[in-house]
């Protein structure tokens, strides 16, 4: 069949082009990774009832249904309205009309984030709930922005890796009396993290500078000399990206920061993003926009009305670190003489 | 007697206890979990009955009360030394009958053990009374019923918790006054009949079996599991161990203080000795040394009942799932086995 | 076992509060060892340890390595955070004590029998006053043999005690390697084989020692004819408390601060770690 489709159109609808001609790949949000299990079976229709039979686990955690005819979009997008009710509207609370027409945009992408501490031993934070409290800011948006939710410090979650990353730590408290002095949260963040306690007169001693408030002492100590303080932190890492010309690792741009810092930045980022792209919502994502704009003009805008709370620390510049492809001159062909 | 007191006027009785008692019962800490967004219930002072956990079993229990996790001993100025204080108020503790027969237990190795009372936890142990918390099933790893703690009598009170007021039995004539105006009732404690779980306490009959017992490939097989983290001594109403430790305050070192802080025999540095020589250097060692002493070692020693009381907390609070419960009954599989080849 | 000691307790006795006494003279052994002579009237029994302490850095169990009229000494290797603080005492000083305690050498059963003392490095230390009672009281035991080990010449100990002992006792002084006069080459356990229990009519044997070189010289005597039950050791333990309550020192239900340090060999054997 000869087609005529204007594919930009069709992929902010969330189908994504095939080298099949004529074929799309649905990719479904699921805001955090985590849905009810029964909404496998929708999955299951509508891969053997218009895909080919078979489901992607997307990269970036959606349900992806490849081999969907372009002539079946329709009848898909109409099939996937209560899914799309369920989980933006009724789970997220994401304001937007739900109709036979599928997803209105791929914008935002979607959020990513590990299994957090509704399940972990070691997450510091529900990734899940914060998940879909973001979704609810970000979309639908068609500006591009990719959010990673992580439970701690380890970042399973590759927070590391994209235009904001979010990280999960904890500011622990030390009770000097139920202490021990068995030097178990010692090994373990010497193991684990980053080697910021020690003994000293046979009780523990910290050096705040470099804790990465991953809690590993918490889970050490026999004790419960070791505890988090039940406030919530998030470290934000920005700018990390993957792509052909110069992927890098995000930075960090702010640590131990409360969850309403998180949310009013993330109201901040759409305008951000409009400002700096000229209100024209190209493909183009978050970290990039970061560059264009400047990390200053970028903090200046992104905190703009945020109240930080008194533990919040910012970061006073960024020093990026890119792999640039052009120039790795040193890297050349064995057989080159 | 017993009375029907609400909530309301039982935090008026303890209000007027204050004044002579501090009053100690398992309170929520939230958030202070081992794992995020879990809470921790520990023994600590209360101001009104609703502070009180009465529907869940204690991570910890009530021994630091008496046996503090750290406790000065002596004082040192530069020239000489001074006893520790402690409060003069009497001490009142809401705890359960597993922790009631722990106590007991702590008794024998604080007071009893050598030929000298431990002044440390004599004056504190001096000051306390109990009011029994009653246990309607127990929880999931509990096994009162066969360490044969599930069930006391030794208490000063005892209290059922309903909604808004509770049930209390007064045996204790300190404090029988408090209570003449109140509601009577029928009230005597109930105690736990049965455990999910059974556990079968091993019978190790002579020397010889012990040391078969030694060697039992069923402690090798806690080494890849036990992290010897010690959170099971933590937890262990009946663990009694600890380390005194020297500390000065200040830089110029002319002040300081001696204190004992809780040990683990599941440490790797429990026995170790200046220069660095130390007995029992693998995990299933120290575990072994650790059920031995629970079910064996104490019960030949004061020639009464087992150490272990069976709260089971520390099955609770292990890491690695590593249930002590299932250990002894798997030791007590292995010995009737040695003491069947025996009566061949 | 050992009869429990489940006595009377004292009422508001604190134990732990140490007493200070005069150091009477310091003598250096070897280059980590080093005895102090302190100033005491307790009553004292051989093979018993104090509490040594040092107000702000520790307390360490040490057994008295001398008994006299006045006097205790305690031989001392300086490994550790609270020994190697100890280095620093001078005559003249306060040291703290609290003891003694542990049980002692059954001096009584060894009267009107050979005896037979066998020990290995710092292991001379706690027989060093039992055998020093006997080298005053030659004639309580027929016959007093000594077997003591080094390492090498510059760890042995109480030299001039050595030399007394041999004009009294039948010794064997042995390096393990080294060649030196009046020493012997080789492990204590070569030299066990040179004592003819079965000559004896009566004995004792004492063992003290790493816990290594404990466990072969007793099997070393068996093996020469030696019974059991009249071999005694002396263990050394992680303490706290001395006094049966921290828990340190417990092998199966035996406190080594309480039923110990010394045990007959025939209830020592079986205390596994």
């Amino acid at each position: 069949m000869n087609h005529d489709i204007d594919i930009k159109e069709i992929r902010k609808n969330c189908f994504r082009q095939s080298k099949v001609k004529g074929e799309f790949m649905l990719q479904m949000r699921v805001p955090g990774g985590i849905v009810a299990a029964k909404h496998l079976s929708m999955v299951q229709h509508i891969a053997e009832t218009w895909g080919n039979g078979t489901f992607h686990i997307g990269t970036r955690q959606t349900f992806s249904l490849p081999g969907i005819k372009y002539e079946s979009i329709d009848a898909v997008n109409a099939y996937i309205k209560d899914y799309i009710r369920e989980i933006e509207v009724d789970t997220c609370g994401v304001d937007m009309d739900v109709n036979d027409a599928g997803y209105p945009t791929i914008g935002a992408r979607n959020i990513v984030a590990c299994i957090g501490n509704s399940h972990c031993i070691k997450a510091n934070i529900d990734t899940t709930a914060l998940a879909r409290k973001l979704e609810s800011i970000i979309f639908p948006s068609h500006y591009h922005i990719k959010i990673s939710i992580a439970g701690c410090p380890n970042d399973c979650a590759k927070a590391h890796f994209t235009d904001f990353g979010i990280i999960g730590v904890t500011k622990t408290e030390y009770d000097y009396d139920r202490c021990i002095g068995c030097g178990k949260c010692v090994e373990a963040c010497a193991h684990h993290a980053t080697r910021v306690l020690s003994m000293e007169q046979a009780k523990v001693v910290k050096d705040e500078c470099c804790c990465v408030g991953c809690g590993e002492c918490v889970l050490a100590c026999p004790t419960g000399a070791w505890s988090r303080v039940p406030t919530k932190f998030y470290r934000v890492m920005i700018g990390g990206r993957t792509g052909k010309k110069s992927p890098r690792m995000g930075k960090m741009f702010l640590n131990f920061v409360t969850e309403d810092v998180i949310i009013g930045i993330m109201k901040n980022w759409e305008k951000f993003s409009a400002e700096v792209l000229e209100h024209k919502p190209v493909y183009l994502h978050g970290g990039h926009l970061i560059d264009r704009a400047g990390y200053h003009k970028f903090k200046e805008m992104i905190l703009d009305g945020v109240t930080l709370n008194p533990e919040a620390m910012v970061a006073q510049r960024i020093f990026w670190a890119e792999t640039e492809y052009r120039s790795n001159i040193n890297v050349l062909p064995v057989a080159t003489k | 007697m017993s009375y029907t007191v609400s909530f309301e006027r039982m935090n008026e009785l303890i209000q007027s206890l204050q004044s002579n008692y501090k009053i100690f019962a398992p309170v929520r800490f939230e958030k202070r979990g081992r794992y995020s967004d879990t809470d921790m219930v520990r023994y600590a002072n209360i101001s009104c009955v609703e502070e009180i956990v009465h529907d869940e079993k204690s991570d910890f229990s009530p021994k630091e009360v008496v046996f503090p996790v750290t406790q000065a001993i002596l004082y040192f100025t530069e020239s000489e030394f001074m006893e520790s204080r402690v409060h003069d108020k009497k001490i009142l503790i809401f705890l359960r009958s597993c922790d009631i027969h722990g106590i007991r237990r702590l008794d024998n190795m604080f007071l009893r053990n050598g030929n000298v009372a431990d002044f440390y936890y004599k004056r504190l142990r001096e000051k306390v009374k109990f009011v029994l918390m009653e246990c309607h099933d127990g929880w999931d790893t509990c096994f009162c019923v066969s360490m044969g703690s599930n069930e006391t009598s030794d208490y000063s009170m005892a209290v059922r918790f309903h909604d808004d007021s509770l049930e209390i039995d007064v045996k204790d004539e300190e404090f029988e006054p408090m209570f003449g105006k109140e509601a009577q009732s029928d009230f005597t404690p109930e105690f736990v009949k049965q455990n999910a779980i059974t556990v079968k306490i091993p019978d190790i009959r002579d020397k010889d079996t012990l040391h078969e017992v030694y060697n039992l490939p069923l402690w090798q097989s806690y080494n890849s599991r036990c992290q010897s983290c010690g959170a099971c001594n933590a937890v262990c109403i009946t663990c009694s161990c600890f380390t005194t430790t020297d500390v000065v305050y200040s830089e110029n070192g002319r002040m300081g203080e001696r204190r004992r802080v809780w040990a683990s025999c599941q440490h790797e540095d429990f026995t170790a000795m200046a220069g660095g020589h130390r007995f029992r250097t693998t995990p299933g060692e120290r575990l072994r040394f650790r059920a031995l002493h629970k079910v064996y070692d104490y019960r030949q020693r004061f020639k009464t009942e087992q150490m272990c009381v069976g709260c089971g907390r520390c099955d609770d609070r292990c890491p690695e799932f590593i249930s002590f419960s299932a250990m002894i009954n798997r030791l007590s599989e292995e010995v009737d086995k040695l003491n069947e080849v025996k009566s061949k | 076992m050992n009869g429990l000691l489940v006595h009377e307790t004292r009422a508001n006795h604190n134990e732990m509060i140490p007493t200070a006494h005069e150091v009477l003279g310091v003598v250096r052994e070897t280059e980590t060892e080093f005895t102090l002579r302190v100033k005491t009237d307790a009553e004292v029994h051989h093979g018993q340890f104090f509490q040594i302490s040092l107000p702000k850095v520790g307390e360490v169990p040490i057994s008295v390595s001398a008994i006299e009229d006045g006097f205790v000494e305690f031989t001392i290797r300086s490994v550790g955070k609270v020994t190697g603080e100890l280095l620093r005492i001078r005559k003249g000083d306060r040291l703290f004590l609290r003891g003694p305690y542990g049980n002692s050498f059954p001096i009584h059963q060894f009267r009107g029998k050979d005896l037979v003392i066998i020990a290995g490095g710092t292991g001379v230390s706690p027989v060093r006053s039992t055998l020093r009672y006997f080298y005053q009281h030659r004639g309580e035991v027929p016959s007093l043999h000594f077997i003591a080990g080094f390492k090498d010449d510059n760890s042995v100990l109480f030299r001039e005690d050595l030399e007394l002992f041999r004009q009294r006792f039948d010794t064997i002084y042995s390096l393990d390697h080294d060649k030196v006069p009046g020493f012997e080459v080789g492990f204590v356990t070569e030299h066990v084989k040179q004592i003819t229990f079965t000559d004896f009519s009566d004995y004792n044997v004492v063992i003290v020692g790493p816990p290594v070189m404990m466990h072969y010289v007793a099997l070393e005597c068996l093996k020469e004819g030696a019974s059991e039950d009249k071999m005694w050791v002396s263990f050394e333990r992680k303490m706290s408390c001395a006094i049966g309550k921290c828990g340190h020192c417990k092998i199966d239900e035996t406190y080594v601060c309480l039923d110990g340090p010394v045990f007959n060999y025939s209830v020592a054997k079986s205390l596994l770690d």
